[in-house]
C-alpha cells in the first residue's frame, strides 16, 4: 500500500522540521570542540538513555532483525535478553561509570582518543579510528538500506532517492550541530520510537486474536518451516533450532552473541558515558534505558516472527515466501498490508526516527575518528570544527556508496559483522583500560590487531556466511569456505574474542602484574 | 506458556522482562549515589 501523499507529506515535513529545529539549537550551543564532540560533557541523564538506546537500535534492529525473528523465530529473542543485560545493566554499571571518570580526567573526546590517551599511545588511537573507519560504514549501509527500503515501500518513490534523501536530512543536522544536536534528537525519536513500537505490538496482538491465540498459532505451524532451513535445523518459529544445527550457529553465535557483546565496546556508545556529567547520570539512564530495549528489539522479534501467523491466516504463506525471500522486506510488508494508514505513517516515522538516530551518531563517530584521531591524531580536534565537519561528510559520502553496492537480505548480517568486530577489537582492551591501574601499551597494541585481523581472517575464508558477502574465497577458490561444518557456520567473533582477550591477559600479567583496579580515594 | 511450548523461548521471554525491572529497581536505588 502507498499511504496517503497528503498525509506522509505533512507528517513528515513536521518531523523534518522539529529535526533540523534541534540540530540549530545543537549549532548554537556549540562553541568549543568539547560541545561538538562529547556535548559539552552536561547531557540530562533522559537524553542520555534515550539517546544510547535510540542510537543502539535502529532500523537494523527493527527491521533486519525483526525480519530475521520472521526467518528464523522467536529464539532471537535472546538476543533482549542480552541487549538489556549486557547493552544496559553491565555497559552503564560496570564500564560507564569508568569510562566517564576517566574520559572526563584525561579530557578523552572519541573512542580511539580513549584508547590513545589511557594507553599513552598514538598507535592505539590510530588503529582503533582505523578500525572505525574500515568497519562502521558496513553497519552505517545496514541502517541506511533498513530505513530506505521502508521509505520506498511507503511512499512509492525510488530506492536510490529514498536512500539519498534521509542521508542528506540526517547529514545537515549532524554535520552543524555535533554531538549536542545528535543527542537531542536522538532523544526526540527514542521517544517517537517508544510509542510506535507499543502501538505495533498492541496492534499485531489484536489483529491476531491475543496473545496466547497468536502464539499457539505460531506453534501450530512448524510443518510449514521450508525444507531448506529444516534440514539445517529449525524446528518451528516458537522453539530453538536443533542444537548444534547450522541453523543453531547462525541464531547463537552470529545473532545473538555476535550483536550480544559486540554492543559492549561499540564507539558511538562508549561516547554517550562521556557525556554525562556525573555517575548519578548514568544510575538514572539506567532506568530508562533497560525497558526501552525491551519495547524494541522484545517487539521487533516477537512481531518478526507473528508476521508468519498473519501472512498465513490472510495469503496461505509463509512471510519469507510472501516476501519473495529478502528477509529485510518481511516487516515493511507487514506494515503495509496490516495496519492502518495512520500506523503506516506513524511506523514510518518510527523508522525514520530509528535510522536517523543511529546514523547520526555514526556518522559522528566515523567523521570524528577520520578527523581527530586518523588525520589529527588528537591535534586536530581541539583546532577545527571545520575539519571535523568535512570528515563526517566524508565519511556520509562513503557510507551511501557502500550501501548501494550491498546485496538483498544484508542488514541483520552487516550490523552482526559490526558487532563482531568491534568486540574483537575493542573489548579487552577498553576493559582493561578501564579497571587495570597500570595498563601494559604493548598487551593492547598485540590484542587490538590480533581481534581484529582474527576476526577478518575467519570472516574473509572461513564463515561461510560472510564469506560470501566478501566474495573472495568464492572467487579464488570456487567455494564458499576453506574450511566445512562445523567451523564455517561459526562466527568471527567466537574464535577472534576470546584470542584478543588471551593476548592481553597473558602479556599484561607477563610485563606488568600489577593491574589491580584503581585505589579509591579513602 | 502462552502458547509457546519450548522452555528455551519462554525462559529468555521472563529473563527479558526480570532484567528490564532489574535496570528500573537500579535506577531507583542508586538515583542519587555518586560513587562509582
Amino acid at each position: 500500500m502507498v499511504a496517503n501523499t497528503g498525509l506522509v507529506a505533512g507528517v513528515t515535513a513536521i518531523y523534518v522540521v522539529v529535526m533540523l529545529a534541534l540540530g540549530y539549537i545543537g549549532y548554537r550551543r556549540t562553541k568549543a570542540a568539547e560541545d561538538y564532540l562529547v556535548a559539552g560533557r552536561q547531557a540530562h541523564p533522559v537524553v542520555i538513555a534515550l539517546s544510547y538506546g535510540s542510537t543502539f537500535i535502529s532500523t537494523s534492529a527493527i527491521v533486519g532483525f525483526g525480519g530475521q525473528a520472521a526467518n528464523l523465530g522467536m529464539g532471537l529473542i535472546w538476543l533482549t535478553v542480552l541487549n538489556i543485560g549486557l547493552g544496559v545493566l553491565v555497559a552503564f554499571v560496570v564500564f560507564g561509570k569508568k569510562t566517564r571518570e576517566i574520559g572526563q580526567r584525561l579530557k578523552a573526546v572519541t573512542f580511539p582518543d580513549l584508547m590513545g590517551k589511557i594507553y599513552q599511545s598514538t598507535f592505539m588511537q590510530v588503529v582503533s579510528g582505523l578500525v572505525i573507519i574500515v568497519g562502521m560504514p558496513l553497519y552505517t549501509a545496514a541502517v541506511l538500506i533498513g530505513g530506505a527500503q521502508f521509505i520506498k515501500e511507503t511512499l512509492g518513490i525510488t530506492y536510490a532517492t529514498s536512500l539519498v534523501g534521509f542521508a542528506i536530512i540526517t547529514a545537515v543536522y549532524v554535520i552543524f550541530g555535533g554531538l549536542i544536536a545528535v543527542m537531542y534528537t536522538d532523544a526526540v525519536q527514542g521517544g517517537i520510537m517508544l510509542v510506535g513500537m507499543t502501538i505495533l505490538l498492541a496492534a499485531t496482538y489484536i489483529i491476531l486474536g491475543g496473545v496466547t491465540t497468536a502464539h499457539s498459532a505460531l506453534t501450530a505451524m512448524s510443518s510449514l518451516v521450508p525444507s531448506s532451513l529444516a534440514q539445517q535445523g529449525m524446528t518451528g518459529w516458537t522453539s530453538m533450532p536443533t542444537l548444534g544445527s547450522p541453523i543453531w550457529f547462525t541464531l547463537v553465535t552470529t545473532l545473538v552473541l555476535g550483536v550480544g557483546i559486540g554492543v559492549l565496546a561499540q564507539p558511538q556508545l562508549v561516547v554517550r558515558f562521556m557525556t554525562a556529567k556525573d555517575n548519578r547520570s548514568l544510575n538514572r539512564a539506567v532506568m530508562v534505558g533497560g525497558p526501552f530495549l525491551l519495547m524494541m528489539t522484545g517487539v521487533a522479534f516477537t512481531v518478526g516472527a507473528l508476521t508468519n501467523v498473519y501472512f498465513f491466516q490472510t495469503q496461505g504463506r509463509i512471510a519469507l515466501a510472501v516476501a519473495g525471500g529478502n528477509v529485510d522486506a518481511v516487516i515493511p510488508i507487514f506494515i503495509n498490508s496490516a495496519m492502518p494508514e495512520w500506523f503506516v505513517v506513524l511506523f514510518m516515522v518510527t523508522l525514520l526516527a530509528a535510522a536517523m538516530s543511529t546514523l547520526s551518531s555514526l556518522f559522528h563517530a566515523m567523521g570524528t575518528a577520520l578527523i581527530c584521531d586518523v588525520w589529527g591524531r588528537g591535534r586536530e580536534c581541539a583546532l577545527s570544527l571545520k575539519a571535523n565537519r568535512l570528515g563526517i561528510l566524508i565519511m556520509i559520502i562513503a557510507s551511501v556508496i557502500v550501501a548501494f553496492m550491498m546485496p538483498g537480505s544484508i542488514i541483520a548480517i552487516a550490523t552482526a559483522m559490526f558487532m563482531g568486530l568491534c568486540a574483537s577489537a575493542f573489548l579487552p582492551v577498553f576493559a582493561v583500560a578501564v579497571y587495570c591501574r597500570q595498563p601494559d601499551p604493548l598487551a593492547a597494541k598485540a590484542s587490538l590487531v590480533t581481534g581484529a585481523v582474527a576476526w577478518f581472517l575467519w570472516a574473509l575464508f572461513v564463515n561461510a556466511r560472510y564469506a560470501a558477502v566478501f566474495g573472495l574465497t568464492k572467487a579464488a577458490l570456487g567455494k564458499a569456505s576453506i574450511v566445512g561444518f562445523p567451523w564455517s557456520a561459526i562466527d568471527p567473533l567466537v574464535i577472534a574474542l576470546p584470542l584478543s582477550a588471551l593476548v592481553i591477559i597473558f602479556l599484561q600479567v607477563v610485563r606488568n602484574p600489577r593491574c589491580g583496579p584503581e585505589p579509591q580515594p579513602q | 506458556m502462552f502458547g509457546i511450548p519450548d522452555p528455551q523461548i519462554w525462559i529468555a521471554y521472563i529473563l527479558c522482562i526480570a532484567l528490564a525491572l532489574a535496570c528500573i529497581i537500579y535506577g531507583l536505588l542508586y538515583w542519587n549515589r555518586e560513587d562509582a
